[in-house]
């Protein structure tokens, strides 16, 4: 049975579209990632007017070569010109880049690269194994359960931005507010739409998506100086070394994968977070933190391990429950929806194969990463050289057909506009705009589960708490809620030992 | 464009106090205790207490120890140039401004030619020169539309400079 369902993945993943699609993805992936400014997300975010046109897997494909890409090339510019790619690489970049002045590009570069690909392959293998057996438990999920799940999905993408956890939890209630627009609802009575009929169907995540992410970008480009450009050099052997190196720091690379895969799970935390947490922690537990900053290669394996780890580990909250483990899985849920593979625990029962595929997919693009990031390691000075004058304007226009391919709505174009303004002013003020996506992608599912649990119960807010799981969901959703002010009031009251405990 | 937190508290709060009431005025389904109004009443109720508390900068001190961090790694040029001038900082409005063109422009001048003037617009604002910003403006859109209409089958439109694919 299994064998069978083996094989016809292989058949799957081996279709020459398929291959097409992820040879290309990642060479787009690699590119995009490279480029300071724009960020893997981005990329995500780019392609989805592609997938429309492909078969299932190969859409999965895509998205998953190219993030993975996007996210390791994201460490060249943050090695050899301290400026991270993506922000995933900015945890490390300073670390990256005092090894270059030491005269060390080629090891930097070439630990990024391979504990990039072994971080991916941690990554996948957790998804192999969490995901059939989370499915297992949410077989017997009810709205109860899912509605605490979302919810504490929700709070944790606001617990863990690197900003004020109130601001964090505004963002979110933005994106749900945004959900809440269109006639998609309890009532299906029109809400705060003002009599615009193209608001009536509600705010598609997408063009939203594309707005945050990508018109955003342009706009923090446009009022910020231009990068320096890379100074053409000429690279060693990349991976020499690099055995050594793991040998030396299997410890912290395995510590930095299940720190990554922990992270990954999480919803609405993703690789950047996962590098933040795993280089503070590589420092944290060194015998030599002295050394670090200093061009140390320990810190940069774990956090290389870590980030890549996240982004297949971001897959299993988004495949078996719909909730987007980070940004990146946010806009692959949109893509899973439109192409069939609906996200719910019975994927993985009625249509193993396509999981199974997906993992071939994951372990494929992580070894594809190899040659294909020693290529552009090689490349990646005539590639930087590309001015951000040419490429920002072609990405404005990409983002506008892109939106309007969604729907063949020129709606959507406005919506792109507006958004890219709100991204910006939120990210400039604070505002995580990871945690409004999340609402935003989010919140019919919570409102549904919240509502219609309200109906199943009469009103009454008991059985929320009364059967078993939803009872650990609710604690740990109502811990995460609580976590900030207990920890504010921890600061205020003791400011003096709070210094040096950290 | 960095305001204060003390007015993005109070635009949150507006925001939450308009929700609540536009929620709290939308009709009810006969015969159900929880309707459509339901969600939107709690979201704007969290809105009114994450802006007062915002407002009342409670919180802050978490985004202070995220910018330390983030200012430790990438080094203090980030924000070295405080008081730029107003016409460079205006130049943010001109990719939404662009992309709002293009939904103005599209269906009347056809997408090649709507293209055209977003990436050259758009280039020159970041510095390009003449000689980088009029090829590429003429390129590129063609480049576009021969992937998105060709391959993908966006239905672009065709306006005063049809395509011969």
């Amino acid at each position: 049975m299994i064998m069978n369902e083996l094989i016809e993945a292989f058949r799957l993943v081996l279709a020459p579209d398929v291959l097409i699609a992820i040879l290309l993805s990642s060479i787009y992936g690699l590119v995009i990632g490279s480029l300071p400014g724009l960020s893997a997300t981005m990329a995500t975010a780019l392609l989805v007017p592609v997938t429309f046109y492909l078969s299932p897997i190969a859409a999965v494909a895509t998205i998953i070569a190219a993030s993975a890409m996007a996210i390791f090339s994201g460490d060249i510019p943050g090695c050899l010109l301290r400026i991270p790619g993506t922000p995933a690489s900015a945890a490390y970049t300073d670390e990256a880049y005092a090894m270059t002045r030491n005269g060390q590009a080629e090891v930097a570069l070439g630990a990024g690269l391979w504990f990039s690909a072994l971080g991916g392959i941690a990554g996948t293998i957790s998804l192999v194994v969490m995901a059939p057996a989370l499915a297992e438990l949410a077989l017997n999920f009810s709205t109860f359960e899912y509605f605490w799940l979302a919810f504490l999905g929700l709070m944790c993408a606001t617990l863990v931005a690197r900003s004020s956890p109130i601001k964090a939890i505004a963002s979110m209630l933005l994106g749900l507010l945004v959900a809440c627009i269109g006639m998609e609802n309890p009532g299906g009575v029109p809400r705060f739409t003002f009599g615009i009929t193209d608001l009536l169907g509600g705010v598609e995540p997408i063009p939203a998506l594309v707005g945050v992410f990508a018109v955003s970008e342009v706009i923090r480009a446009i009022v910020s100086p231009e990068p320096p450009p890379l100074p053409s050099r000429r690279f060693g052997s990349i991976l020499a070394g690099q055995l050594t190196l793991t040998r030396k720091y299997w410890r912290q690379m395995t510590r930095g994968n299940i720190v990554g895969i922990i992270i990954g799970v999480l919803p609405g935390a993703g690789a950047d977070m996962a590098a933040w947490v795993s280089y503070a922690m590589s420092k944290r537990f060194s015998k030599e933190p002295k050394k670090f900053g200093t061009g140390h290669p320990e810190g940069l394996v774990e956090a290389g391990a870590s980030n890549n780890a996240s982004l297949a580990s971001g897959w299993v909250p988004a495949l078996l429950f719909g909730i987007p483990g980070d940004t990146i899985t946010a806009i692959a849920i949109g893509v899973l929806y439109m192409k069939g593979l609906n996200p719910g625990p019975t994927l993985f029962t009625e249509r193993a194969s396509s999981m199974y595929a997906l993992y071939i997919i994951f372990i494929l693009a992580n070894i594809l990463m190899i040659p294909l990031g020693i290529v552009m390691i090689r490349a990646a000075s005539s590639i930087l050289r590309a001015p951000r004058a040419t490429i920002m304007p072609v990405i404005l226009v990409c983002c506008a057909v892109g939106a309007f391919a969604t729907g063949n709505n020129l709606f959507a174009v406005i919506l792109v506009a507006a958004f890219g303004v709100i991204g910006y002013v939120m990210e400039n003020n604070g505002y995580p705009v990871a945690a409004m996506v999340l609402g935003i992608v989010m919140g019919t599912m919570v409102e549904q589960s919240f509502v219609t649990s309200l109906i199943k119960s009469d009103g009454s807010l008991l059985p929320f708490f009364d059967r078993p799981v939803s009872a650990v969901l609710a604690a740990m959703t109502i811990t995460a809620l609580l976590w900030p002010a207990f920890f504010w009031l921890l600061k205020r009251f003791r400011p003096r030992q709070q210094r040096q405990a950290w | 464009m960095r305001l204060s937190d003390r007015i993005t508290g109070s635009v949150i709060t507006t925001l939450g106090v308009l929700t609540t009431y536009g929620g709290s005025r939308l009709p009810p389904v006969p015969g159900q205790d929880v309707g459509p109004s339901a969600f939107p009443m709690v979201i704007g109720v969290g809105l009114i207490i994450c802006g007062v508390l915002i407002a009342l900068g409670i919180g802050h001190s978490f985004e202070e120890e995220a910018e330390a961090d983030l200012a430790a790694i990438e080094g203090p040029t980030q924000r070295a140039q405080p008081a730029d001038p107003l016409t460079y900082r205006l130049r943010a409005l001109l990719p939404p401004g662009l992309l709002l063109f293009y939904v103005y422009a599209a269906d009347r001048i056809g997408f090649v030619p709507t293209g055209a003037l977003m990436i050259f617009a758009a280039a020159l604002a970041f510095g390009a020169k003449l000689r980088v910003a009029l090829p590429l403006a003429v390129l590129a859109p063609i480049a576009i539309h021969l992937i998105f209409y060709k391959l993908l089958r966006v239905p672009l439109p065709p306006g005063l400079l049809p395509m011969p694919w």
